[in-house]
């Protein structure tokens, strides 16, 4: 129950912050500030979104949209390991989480099955990617990179309450190293249910280690959805759009 | 101005005044109020309370235990019905009563209460427990039935069987009590409590620690309907002869013994053993808790593949040391801690929850209604190590520890309640039927799965308005005995051949694969012959008579020279046919040798000549009018044939003909037969069809013993103990089993039993093949991320000291 709400809470909230931010991102910086205009501006914004999301052609495009990112950021045979990543992703979070909230038993029968196979071949991805990712995101190099977004202009963080942009990098490493903790958090509690070795409060501990894990998991998954994925692609977009205007 | 004072003076009198007599006016109504309602519930108590009993204030309860340990010797004076003391030495003393000689000291009426007194009244939350079985073997019967109501189990109400009529069936694993007690205006008319006396509750057959307590030797006096006696009888304290059955209804007991008869209607009378009596006729009784053979003369319960006793283990709780009732407790009210989770007491004042196995395991967490400490009796504390906590959730702790270990199909069992185990005496009383079975794993309304003995209901029934209503076996044996009484008319003409017999052989038959010899009982014990002993083996629809001593098989006729028979050898016929007379049913027994035929006429034997081929071996054979029929009917040489030496009772052609003659002899009603979970009824052809309806279903029951140690549980060898492609618990099949032979045979697989699907299960045991290699790559995912990890870590740990300098690596990101 206590699961149930929080991670419902955090979810929604989560994804309705970023996704103001990201309306408050589109306004002229001096009206960039929480007030019920704005507020009301964005509820209309994201209730129109409905009809979009209710194409299956907007879904196509989100598709390819992925699939380009992947393309771009994961070089050669690299991007056969994305896919997976996240396909396998996307249905272990969609189970796990739709389970926790709507069926009292929990996760069983045949989604179960397909939850644990999922599961492995989410492992495995997520080792290889942090293997050739981590490099990217370690802490001395965000110092340098943040600089220069800030000199592209890129656009950043709008935080309301320090008034300013915070660049996305931080945002971006947060998000993977977070991700990659509680993937790691989520392999290992499986792991420790499967072997001979715990007793039962073990058992329990692992169930919740897991479960907690997959939120912040969860949770991190939209963060670099917003501020990876999503925004580097919308970034470079903009880049090309301005390009024959210059 | 003084006037004003005045008037303000009077009118603040007249206000007190007011405000007086509102105040005693409210004060009057309140009074009123509660009196009136005090009343009004006088009334309602009184009107509560059934005629003759007084209102009362609450007595002070009297304390059920001083606080000692002990349980005290008791030297107690009994007494007989008429609440008058018994003197042993007096003669026709009468039988004691539990009811007057117990209650001075423990509340007859409390205990009447109890779980094993109190059936029709159990409490509503109790979990469906084994039912009691109405048998025939002949007519193909196994029914269950019970005061609990749940589907597939028959109420004696529904089957209308009196409490008389239920006592008779089953007081031999009755404590007495409940229907034994029936109140004045519950009896019926077929009932003969006058004769028999009130079958009281038999504190000493669980109570009395004394060598000399006879579970048999109360089944016996039950049997007899000697229900006064019986506990007399059973504890030893005296002797009982005579029986109540063979008394006339009329007879009373303050008629006393009848000194005309002693022989056949013999008075029960009592001859108390005085060495168990004190100098002032007090009995000396030994009565601790029940001691566990009390508890297992109705409760055993073993395979039926075990050939003694040596080979079947006891209780693991038993071997520890415990005794039933350290877990299965009760107070003053007799309601028995059953022990299941869930289990609420109604009139007890024990915690049921402190006697789960979890509540002794685990420690049942208060909530719970537990006490929330582990260890209680020196239970151990499970690890149950590596088992997902889904398990826990999902099953009770019997499915792994309790029960027979699963097998490739359950296997039979016997029960002392269903298969009269425990009775031991010349008769061999152990019933073949019902067929039980267990374990299987069935998932009941709370979602758990239970392991659980299952039994398909065989009964003959009325269709009435598309429902089931069971007709008496009774009804249906005396409308077409010959059908039924197969074995026994079979049995009947072979021992009519006896004199045939030579010294020390029984005669036989040998029909097909099987040889049937006549048993004790008047029916037919089959034996599967490995290979046949004789020169001649019977073809289809043909029989041998043997004879047959210490296995030893011969041909039973005699085959001589009728031109010159040996001495005696006819008069040995002469005897035989004879014996055959009463089952000639119009036709002449006779014996056949060569051209001659040997037949009675006029009390002689007279031989003469056949006509026609002479025999090429003798034979006995009915002749009718000029035609010669076969000794065994073709009917009976089929039947036999087809029931063999399988468990079976009854075949398909018999229920065919039975239901054919009953629906001559009852056009009115429409009768079918169920059995292995189908309805048989006849068609519009007269062929016999099989149908389905819910009333045939398979019924089952939750068990509990023998619980087996941890090493012995099921997922003790791993996952594969049950998550496998050919798991005994989920793809094991269930067939039906029934009286009847037949192929139309319900079955069921674990896996729908226990509402997980057949196929989920097979994927669900095949990734159990994958698991080594599956746990493999994720412990190396798990090493490889965690090394990634730490290495990040002591390099943010080292640039954070200062002890590693800044390195610039190749960035990859792009």
């Amino acid at each position: 129950m206590i699961f149930g709400i929080t991670s419902f809470v955090l979810i929604v909230g989560l994804s309705l912050r970023l996704t103001f931010g990201r309306y408050l991102s589109r306004l002229p910086e001096e009206n960039r500030k929480f007030t019920v205009k704005n507020f009301k501006d964005y509820i209309k914004w994201v209730a129109g979104w409905k009809f979009s999301f209710l194409k299956l052609e907007r879904w196509d495009r989100c598709l390819d949209y992925l699939i380009a990112w992947g393309r771009k950021n994961y070089q050669g045979w690299t991007v056969w390991v994305f896919y997976p990543l996240a396909l396998c992703y996307v249905y272990l979070a969609l189970s796990g989480m739709f389970f926790a909230w709507f069926v009292k038993r929990g996760l069983y029968g045949f989604p179960l099955l397909l939850h644990v196979a999922a599961g492995a071949l989410f492992a495995i991805s997520l080792t290889i990617v942090l293997f050739i990712k981590a490099r990217v995101y370690l802490p001395e190099k965000l110092g340098p990179r943040a600089a220069a977004q800030e000199n592209q202009q890129k656009g950043g963080f709008w935080c309301p309450l320090l008034k300013k942009s915070i660049a996305r990098i931080y945002l971006e490493a947060l998000a993977f190293w977070v991700f990659v903790v509680a993937g790691f958090l989520l392999a290992l509690s499986t792991l420790g249910s499967m072997l001979p070795y715990f007793n039962y409060p073990a058992q329990i501990f692992f169930f919740h280690v897991h479960r907690w894990s997959a939120l912040a998991s969860v949770l991190a998954a939209i963060l670099a959805l917003d501020s990876i994925i999503v925004e580097v692609q919308a970034a470079s977009a903009g880049e090309r759009a301005e390009k024959p205007s210059r | 101005m003084r006037r004003q004072n005045d008037r303000r003076q009077e009118s603040r009198r007249i206000t007190l005044r007011s405000i007086w007599h509102t105040g005693l006016l409210l004060v009057s109504l309140a009074v009123f109020i509660l009196m009136a309602v005090s009343v009004s519930r006088l009334l309602e108590a009184r009107s509560e309370v059934s005629p003759g009993q007084e209102i009362k204030l609450k007595a002070e309860e009297k304390k059920e235990w001083s606080g000692s340990q002990l349980s005290p010797l008791h030297r107690i004076p009994l007494n007989d019905e008429f609440n008058q003391k018994i003197v042993p030495a007096a003669p026709n003393a009468l039988p004691f009563s539990t009811r007057y000689s117990c209650e001075p000291c423990h509340s007859y009426s409390t205990i009447s209460q109890g779980t094993h007194f109190n059936y029709k009244n159990r409490p509503a939350v109790d979990r469906r427990t084994e039912p009691w079985f109405l048998v025939d073997n002949r007519t193909g019967v196994q029914l269950p039935i019970s005061f609990q109501k749940y589907p597939g189990f028959w109420s004696p109400e529904q089957l209308g069987l009196s409490d008389w009529r239920f006592v008779t069936l089953f007081a031999r694993n009755l404590s007495g009590g409940g229907p034994g007690e029936p109140s004045d205006e519950n009896q019926t008319p077929d009932s003969r409590w006058n004769v028999s006396g009130k079958l009281e509750i038999n504190c000493l057959g669980c109570h009395h620690k004394s060598p000399l307590q006879d579970h048999s030797e109360w089944v016996k006096q039950v049997m007899r309907e000697n229900f006064r006696w019986a506990a007399t009888a059973a504890s030893g304290l005296g002797e009982v002869v005579g029986m109540a059955s063979r008394l006339p209804a009329t007879w009373n007991i303050a008629d006393g013994p009848n000194p005309d008869d002693r022989e056949w209607a013999v008075v029960p009378q009592v001859r108390y053993n005085p060495n168990l009596f004190d100098s002032k006729n007090n009995a000396v009784l030994e009565l601790p808790p029940p001691e566990d053979d009390r508890c297992l003369a109705c409760h055993s319960v073993s395979p039926r593949t075990a050939k003694s006793r040596a080979e079947v283990d006891r209780d693991v709780h038993l071997q520890a040391g415990l005794k039933c009732v350290d877990c299965h407790r009760h107070d003053l009210s007799h309601e028995m801690v059953r022990g299941f989770e869930g289990e609420k007491l109604s009139r007890s004042n024990l915690q049921a929850q402190d006697f789960t196995c979890a509540g002794c395991h685990l420690g049942q967490k208060p909530e719970k209604g537990g006490k929330g400490f582990a260890g209680r009796l020196g239970a151990p504390r499970p690890a149950h190590k590596g088992i997902p906590k889904v398990h826990f959730e999902r099953l009770a702790c019997t499915v792994c520890h309790s029960g027979l270990l699963p097998e490739k199909e359950p296997q039979p069992i016997y029960t002392s309640r269903a298969n009269r185990l425990g009775i031991f005496g010349k008769a061999v009383w152990t019933s073949e039927y019902p067929q039980l079975v267990e374990p299987v794993f069935v998932r009941e309304a709370d979602k758990k799965v239970y392991p659980e003995r299952i039994m398909w209901p065989a009964f003959w029934a009325e269709i009435k308005d598309g429902e089931l209503k069971p007709v008496d076996s009774q009804e249906i044996l005396a409308a077409v005995p010959e059908i039924f009484n197969l074995k026994e008319n079979v049995a009947s003409l072979l021992n009519s051949l006896i004199p045939l017999a030579g010294e020390g052989f029984y005669p036989a038959v040998i029909i097909s694969d099987c040889l049937f010899e006549p048993n004790v009982d008047g029916s037919l014990k089959a034996r599967l012959l490995e290979k046949t002993p004789l020169a001649a083996k019977p073809g289809k629809g043909k029989f041998l008579l043997a004879q047959l001593k210490n296995g030893e098989v011969r041909p039973l006729l005699p085959e001589f020279d009728p031109d010159n028979p040996p001495a005696g050898v006819e008069d040995k016929v002469l005897s035989a046919l004879q014996n055959l007379k009463p089952f000639a049913n119009g036709r002449q027994p006779v014996f056949l040798i060569g051209k001659y035929i040997y037949r009675i006429t006029e009390g002689y034997l007279d031989k003469a000549e056949k006509g026609g081929e002479p025999v090429s071996t003798p034979e006995i054979c009915w002749l009718a009018g000029d035609e010669f029929q076969p000794f065994l009917s073709g009917f009976q040489v089929r039947n036999l044939a087809a029931i063999g030496s399988g468990p079976e009772i009854l075949t398909e052609e018999q229920v065919t003909l039975a239901l054919k003659k009953l629906s001559e002899t009852k056009p009115d009603r429409k009768l079918a037969y169920v059995a292995s979970g189908f309805v048989f009824s006849l068609d519009k052809n007269g062929k016999l069809k099989a149908g389905q309806h819910r009333a045939a279903r398979a019924i089952t029951w939750p068990l509990a013993h023998n619980v087996r140690p941890a090493q012995q549980a099921l997922g003790k060898n791993g996952c594969t103990d049950c998550h496998s492609l050919n798991s005994r618990i989920f793809f094991g099949k269930i067939e039906a089993s029934s009286p009847l032979k037949t192929s139309h045979r319900d079955s069921r697989l674990g896996a729908d039993l226990m509402k997980t699907g057949p196929l989920f299960q097979f994927l669900f045991g095949f990734t159990f093949l994958v698991r080594p290699a599956f746990k493999l790559v994720l412990a190396a995912c798990v090493l490889v991320m965690g090394l990634l990890l730490l290495a990040v870590i002591i390099r943010m740990t080292g640039r954070a000291s200062g002890i590693s300098g800044d390195s610039s690596g190749p960035e990859s990101r792009s």
